[in-house]
């Protein structure tokens, strides 16, 4: 199976070549591209980036596997993230994750995630990277159940 | 210029590297990351020194000498320094020292005796990684064992520009891998498993063959191409064995092969250990081939300078005519150190006037009955027609009269390489089995 | 007490487009901007003794000299990666008011030199950073910036992906040049940073985005907020356990309690104060006495033995386990570190699995000898800042809390 950048990233592509001095650069825009158009991150894709930013794949591999938001496994689920950093946890990021796991994990992905920089709407939450926050058990299950 | 270190003076060019110029005059500096023909990378933090005037320890491998600069190595502040990252370079790597090749070659093993001697303060889990995984390339990993140095990544990323390996994840869960279907393949692999500082890398090879403690190294020099990469043979002999030869290492020179050896040299070792067996032993018997008339020798191009000469004299006293010609492989060659002329001393052939042309050689071949050669390879595999041959030969030969000799394990001589840099070997310390071809010779006068 | 420089627009209904922000003052430091010569811009920002805003607080117009001294090719980096826990500043201005970002690093680009930007904004901010691009493209759209523009300036935003560790400057280049987050080994002497080998200024977001004030009034308007050291505002974040938690720009030097207090709507629930990890997490706390006394400035709390970092004020009340606390301050540097130099590696999980004992309260004397010792191997022995960053969290909690870590042991 081989994978190619549809037409609109392959556009972005383009744009975003001329934007960098080296095609080294388009790493992580092209791993970012990857991961929207496939929900992951393929052995594929990963070849295809290799090509296009003219380095080796273990060179592309070792960068995915850095960036905690890389999705190197498929997964069907929806992604849901619980901040568990400090600000987070005085507010009861406890809560909000035993209620998820309790309640939400066959239908979704419930992960664990450092300090998301709203510590101000704390705790929080994403759901598919989306930002919900002051977040309580009632509004997950609103926001959860609707989707 | 000079600099002062642990109060003794040091001489040394301005903007060298500090840990150049202490590894340059024996001083001991613990360190895994910085490897002279690597570079610095800075990760590993063991080659701290005190700078005078420096607040904080510095790392030797970053820092550039300049006048008047003062430098401790070993005072009791800069030890425990040494002490405590080494605790951490330590915390998680298995004591698995009594089955691990390494042993005995590993620089923590080292550090550990000279900085370390601490009690364990270590009472966490230590942390799982994977173990005996298939590079590739006969190079096995343990990722439990590996200190993260960077050597071997640095070495595929910069020195052969292939890539295979890397580090996956971060923080104490980054391991070195290759990624998967992406296995180790070029042709200078195995020198990720010199290059290692510890039992992380080993070579398929090698691993569990023989303990480095039981070995003795001689300086060589590889007979695989007219490179002349600087080797050491490690070799020992036991009791009821003999001589062996287990390995090579790069031996490092900085105007040929840095530290590194091509795969097919590093295994070309074996050939120094195949048994094969002796026509005759005799000095008489070939005194009788002497007596056929028309004869003519052909001398292998990787004999050294010495072997050669004495070949050139014994063939101008006998009026045999003498040819030597190249070893060329044009699939064997690279852009960097392997080169299509597989021989060892072709230049050195090329010095002493041995004729090369291979129509002479020919023509002669045609009007003799005896051909004498001298461990060339061409004919060890091939018997002309209605001729006598005559092997003074290091290993086996199909056809012919054979008289094995020493290989150049045995022997001290002198090769040209390719660049026509004249470069000596060394034997090895143990009592050959077989004559040497010099000696030989000079008995048949 | 709040005063409003940076934040000046943050309450105008859809400040982030265009439009709105032109009818409330983007872009008319340009005018002013364009009567300078480059030196001069450099000359007024050092007068106005700018600092670095993201956490460093290093002087901004000496940073500018060291870029602009280079010839040839160079590059704007603007650090929006903000990811140290109590901090979410950078995010108001990139989603409240993103031409003022925008109009800051025209100014900037203007004064070293440099016609291409990249904004390196954390990968989870992907909502933001799409406002941010919006409103970039409607620069675009109307010649601010780009090629026709009166001074040419490219803005390309480019995502990161999950990693504290880029918000460290040299790491941030790594990442943009498409490696892995791994710090750079640091210069001897001061020299600008490199991208692909050319001279780049790194600015936080805030940083950049103060100078558009100080173009427009001038050095002196800027210095006289502030203190003598610390000049001018910074958009301090507040969270944890106080009732309005929020973003609230206020002068330096302002007393930490009575921001906590007016600002922060005090301690939630009516409980008392234990004690303010004062400027981000990786600075150390502070105990509620001397929070009483603490400014919020560079100088005063450096001399209460803390630091500003980031002003982001993380408050814990009064029934706050502190072994529970660094435990969780611990985790998140042993899931951050990048694992590039040993004793940050090897540390960061050592003393966090250590912290377990603590918590299922089956250490031993030992294991606070260990916290304490590794403590300092991870000081002032490694790559970057980060290993010594845990290292001050530890020893700040050990400084003024030991007893609740006795209290742990069997």
């Amino acid at each position: 199976m081989s994978f190619s950048f549809n037409e609109t990233n392959n556009l972005k592509i383009e744009l975003l070549s001329k934007r960098y001095p080296q095609k080294k650069a388009l790493i992580l825009p092209l791993l970012w591209l990857a991961q929207k158009q496939e929900g992951f991150i393929s052995e594929e894709a990963m070849v295809k980036i290799s090509e296009l930013s003219h380095m080796p794949y273990m060179h592309i591999y070792s960068v995915a596997s850095f960036y905690s938001m890389f999705r190197l496994v498929k997964n069907e689920k929806k992604v849901v993230e619980v901040c568990r950093t400090l600000s987070c946890e005085l507010n009861g990021s406890q809560v909000i994750k035993k209620h998820l796991l309790e309640n939400y994990s066959d239908k979704y992905e419930i992960l664990e995630v450092e300090c998301m920089g709203a510590c101000g709407g704390a705790p929080m939450c994403t759901l598919e990277g989306k930002y919900i926050e002051n977040v309580t058990p009632k509004m997950l299950d609103e926001v959860l159940n609707a989707n | 210029m000079k600099i002062l270190v642990d109060n003794t003076p040091i001489e040394c060019q301005e903007g060298e590297l500090l840990i150049d110029v202490l590894i340059n005059n024996g001083v001991e500096i613990p360190h895994f990351c910085y490897q002279q023909d690597l570079g610095m990378d800075g990760n590993c933090r063991m080659c701290m020194v005190e700078i005078k005037g420096q607040k904080r320890p510095q790392i030797a491998c970053d820092t550039f000498v300049c006048e008047n600069l003062e430098v401790s190595t070993k005072s009791e502040k800069i030890n425990e320094v040494k002490r405590s990252i080494l605790e951490l370079e330590l915390l998680n790597h298995p004591v698995d020292c009594p089955i691990c090749d390494q042993a005995g070659e590993c620089k923590l093993q080292d550090y550990y005796m000279d900085y370390g001697l601490y009690e364990s303060h270590l009472c966490t889990p230590k942390t799982k990684k994977g173990k005996h995984i298939d590079l590739g390339s006969n190079v096995m990993l343990d990722q439990e064992r590996c200190v993260l140095c960077m050597r071997c990544v640095r070495f595929t990323s910069n020195i052969t520009k292939t890539g295979e390996l890397g580090v996956i994840g971060r923080g104490d869960k980054a391991k070195i891998a290759v990624a998967p279907n992406h296995p180790l393949n070029n042709s200078y692999a195995m020198n990720v498993v010199e290059l290692c500082p510890v039992g992380a890398l080993t070579s398929k090879d090698f691993r569990f063959q023989q303990r480095v403690w039981f070995l003795d190294s001689a300086k060589s020099i590889c007979h695989g191409c007219s490179r002349g990469c600087n080797i050491f043979i490690d070799y020992n002999e036991t009791k009821y064995t003999d001589e062996k030869v287990y390995r090579f290492r790069a031996r490092r020179n900085k105007e040929i092969n840095l530290s590194f050896l091509c795969d097919f040299g590093r295994l070309s070792y074996k050939e120094l250990n195949e048994k094969f067996t002796s026509s005759t032993w005799h000095v008489e018997t070939f005194k009788e081939y002497l007596k056929i008339e028309k004869k003519v020798a052909l001398a292998s191009p990787s004999l050294s300078l010495q072997q050669l000469q004495a070949i050139k004299e014994f063939c101008e006293k006998n009026s045999i005519a003498l040819y030597s010609l190249p070893y060329v492989d044009e699939s064997f060659g690279d852009d960097w150190l392997k080169i299509n002329d597989r021989s060892a001393n072709f230049a050195g052939v090329k010095e002493l006037l041995i004729s090369t042309c291979q129509n002479d050689f020919e023509n002669s071949l045609k009007d003799a009955n005896l051909i004498i050669n001298f461990d060339h390879n061409l004919l060890k595999s091939h018997m002309p027609e209605n001729k006598q041959l005559l092997h003074f030969s290091t290993s086996k030969c199909d056809y012919g009269t054979v008289y094995a000799i020493a290989n150049f394990a045995h022997e001290n001589g002198t090769l040209i390489n390719c660049d026509g840099i004249r470069q000596e070997y060394y034997a090895t310390k143990y009592r050959c089995e077989t004559p040497r071809l010099v000696e030989l010779l000079e008995e048949l006068k | 007490m709040q005063t409003k420089i940076v934040s000046k627009n943050f309450e105008i209904p859809h400040a982030n487009s265009l439009e709105v922000a032109l009818k409330n003052g983007r872009y008319t430091s340009l005018e002013k901007l364009f009567t300078y010569q480059p030196q001069e811009v450099i000359d007024i920002i050092k007068t106005s003794n700018l600092r670095g805003k993201g956490g460093g607080g290093a002087p901004a117009g000496a940073k500018w000299q060291l870029a602009s001294d280079f010839e040839g090719k160079k590059y704007l980096v603007v650090n929006a990666d903000e990811s140290e826990p109590g901090t979410f500043k950078d995010r108001q201005i990139i989603s409240k008011d993103p031409h003022l970002l925008i109009e800051g690093i025209i100014c900037t680009c203007y004064a070293i030199g440099a016609n291409s930007s990249y904004i390196y904004v954390r990968g989870e901010y992907e909502e933001f950073s799409d406002i941010l691009q919006i409103a970039i493209d409607e620069a675009y759209a109307k010649n601010i910036l780009g090629d026709e523009a009166k001074y040419p300036v490219e803005i390309t935003i480019h995502r990161g992906a999950g990693a504290y560790i880029c918000g460290e400057k040299s790491a941030l280049l790594e990442s943009l040049e498409g490696n892995r987050g791994h710090p750079r080994l640091k210069p001897k002497s001061p020299e600008p940073e490199f991208y692909f080998g050319e001279p780049t200024l790194v600015n936080n977001v805030e940083t950049i985005a103060s100078v558009p004030f100080i173009i427009e009034n001038g050095a002196e308007a800027y210095t006289a907020y502030g203190t003598d050291c610390s000049s001018g505002t910074l958009l301090f974040a507040i969270s944890g356990h106080v009732e309005k938690a929020g973003v609230y720009e206020a002068e330096f030097g302002v007393g930490m309690w009575d921001y906590i207090q007016k600002l922060g709507g005090g301690v939630k629930n009516g409980k008392k104060l234990k004690a303010v990890i004062p400027g981000g997490a990786s600075t150390p706390i502070l105990p509620a006495h001397l929070v009483m006394e603490a400014k919020l400035d560079y100088e005063n709390l450096k001399s209460l033995g803390s630091a500003l970092g980031t002003g982001g004020m993380i408050v814990l009340d009064e029934d706050v386990s502190m072994v529970k606390a660094l435990k969780n301050l611990l985790r998140f540097y042993h899931h951050e570190s990048c694992g590039q130099c040993t004793p940050c590696r090897e540390g960061t999980s050592w003393v966090d699995k250590t912290l377990d004992k603590f918590i299922n309260k089956t250490a031993t004397l030992q294991d606070l000898e260990v916290l304490k010792s590794v403590s300092k191997s991870m000081n002032g022995q490694t790559i970057c800042v980060f290993a010594p960053a845990a290292s001050g969290v530890i020893d700040g909690f050990l400084k003024h809390f030991e007893s609740e870590f006795l209290e742990c042991i069997v």
